[in-house]
């Protein structure tokens, strides 16, 4: 991956690569590594190389411990730079990625040296897209994701003042980084004020002090989840019983196909994400239930994770449209693992049949599919309030089969033990 | 989103000096005093220099 620098960006990497804290970050993988390179393309004045991220992840995919975890590194890294003369321009979750379940600051031009006198830039944009998202979740009991993905510049000041619980409102932080700032907002808008304050004697000291507040408040932010549905899943009988035969039959694709890339989809606990990963894929797992995803996250599992809802996966957003791919341009999975939840969409969302397998067909790749009967104890708690004339047709094993023969190969199956519940790998048809 | 510089807000830029502690407010303070007054900073030029601050301890 190549990063083309103008001069003034060339300039602020020549002052960067000489500090302290770039070898120490780089080395201990919380910063990209980059080496700038001998020959320069025409039109830059300096060239970088990155090692490539494997996968990119958006804010609105992420659980709310990977967002903490993601500006504790921000605030870290700043306050190490700092004391070497380096500032971050700018504090967007963006520039943050995970790699092997770690976060990793990615955006080296993010950097620049500190000006005397200069504010934080930054201040700001961290509240909105790191603080506020942080307290919504654990401070208003509203999940972040839908909202960063509806906004990603995220909840002003003004918008946290009027979403703020009566009991929540007189904490000092709430106070200060909330209240006052709104009101701040509010009173100087557009007054040209960043001069003054250098000129009032503002330096990086003042900054390293609102940091370090910062730490300390969102290190002491935490979300206590409720049990999920999809939390005590590893407890019905049937996942037990069945998760050997699964992940047998998953290792004979895996064999067979040699992936780099696996999307696990409905990946609840990401078991079989991890028997992907420890083939040696770029294990991708995508599930709905933040609860058990950030469980994962917390486990240390080096699977990537992407929080989001199967049904409405992130769709490409920002400037023109394309300058966040949605999910599936993103995942390029060259498998797809699709166990315990055709059903659920069948059922559950309502998906037809005939457009689940469509879907399946859309990736493009190989697959290893758990499909369930409409006699399975799980389909019959999930229809307990339907109809069969609010039934989809063509969701029995024989006609399912008979979609799925359209547009794959099966080259394997297996029943499980329950006797309602089978396996396929499939395979695109030519 | 792709093309970098912030608008940092004034409000939020002089909170933050009251968000550095004690010494801060007083920053913020003389800062706040110069917008009512309409003085101008006699640091403009430096502020719009190159200067740059390395090592701050």
């Amino acid at each position: 991956m190549l990063r083309l620098l103008d001069e003034r960006g060339a300039r602020a990497w020549e002052s960067v690569s000489k500090t302290r804290f770039f070898d120490r970050e780089t080395q201990s993988g919380r910063l990209i590594r980059a080496e700038p390179l001998a020959e320069v393309p025409d039109g830059a004045s300096a060239a970088l190389e990155h090692p490539r991220v494997p996968f990119i992840s958006y804010p609105w995919e992420w659980t709310f411990s990977m967002l903490k975890d993601a500006a504790l590194l921000h605030l870290d890294l700043l306050a190490r730079s700092l004391a070497e003369g380096i500032t971050i321009k700018d504090a967007t979750p963006f520039n943050i990625q995970f790699i092997e379940g770690k976060p990793i600051f990615i955006d080296i031009g993010s950097f620049e040296e500190y000006r005397r006198g200069e504010p934080w830039i930054g201040y700001r944009q961290f509240t909105r897209q790191f603080l506020f998202p942080l307290l919504l979740r654990a401070w208003v009991g509203v999940p972040f994701q839908p909202w960063l993905r509806g906004d990603m510049d995220g909840p002003t000041a003004a918008e946290m003042r009027r979403l703020l619980p009566l009991g929540k409102r007189l904490r000092p932080a709430a106070l200060l980084h909330i209240t006052l700032q709104a009101r701040m907002e509010e009173r100087l808008s557009g007054t040209a004020v960043r001069r003054r304050l250098g000129a009032a004697g503002f330096d990086a000291q003042l900054i390293l002090a609102n940091v370090d507040r910062l730490h300390r408040l969102i290190e002491g932010v935490d979300w206590d989840p409720d049990v999920s549905g999809w939390s005590e899943y590893r407890s019905y009988g049937h996942v037990g019983r069945d998760r050997e035969d699964k992940a047998e039959f998953l290792e004979a694709a895996l064999e067979r196909h040699g992936p780099e890339r696996v999307l696990d989809l409905g990946a609840n606990d990401a078991y079989f994400s991890d028997i992907a990963r420890q083939r040696g894929a770029l294990a991708i797992a995508v599930d709905g239930d933040e609860t058990v995803l950030d469980s994962v996250y917390r486990s240390g599992s080096a699977v990537s994770l992407v929080l989001t809802d199967l049904t409405d996966p992130s769709p490409a957003q920002g400037w023109a449209g394309a300058e966040r791919p949605g999910l599936v341009e993103r995942a390029r999975p060259d498998l797809v693992i699709a166990y315990g939840l055709l059903h659920h969409l069948i059922y559950s969302s309502s998906v037809p049949p005939g457009a689940v397998v469509d879907w399946l067909a859309s990736f493009q790749c190989p697959a290893v599919v758990e499909f369930v009967g409409p006699d399975d104890e799980m389909v019959g708690t999930l229809t307990a309030n339907k109809l069969q004339s609010e039934l989809h047709p063509g969701r029995d094993a024989a006609s399912f089969k008979d979609l799925i023969s359209q547009r794959f190969e099966v080259i394997a199956e297996r029943s499980l033990q329950s006797g309602t519940r089978v396996l396929w790998q499939i395979r695109p048809r030519r | 989103m792709i093309f970098g510089y912030l608008d940092a807000g004034s409000g939020s830029l002089i909170l933050q000096a009251i968000l550095g502690g004690a010494a801060g407010m007083l920053v913020a303070f003389k800062a706040w005093k110069a917008r009512i007054t309409g003085k101008q900073a006699v640091m403009d030029t430096a502020a719009e220099s190159d200067e740059h601050v390395i090592a701050e301890p």
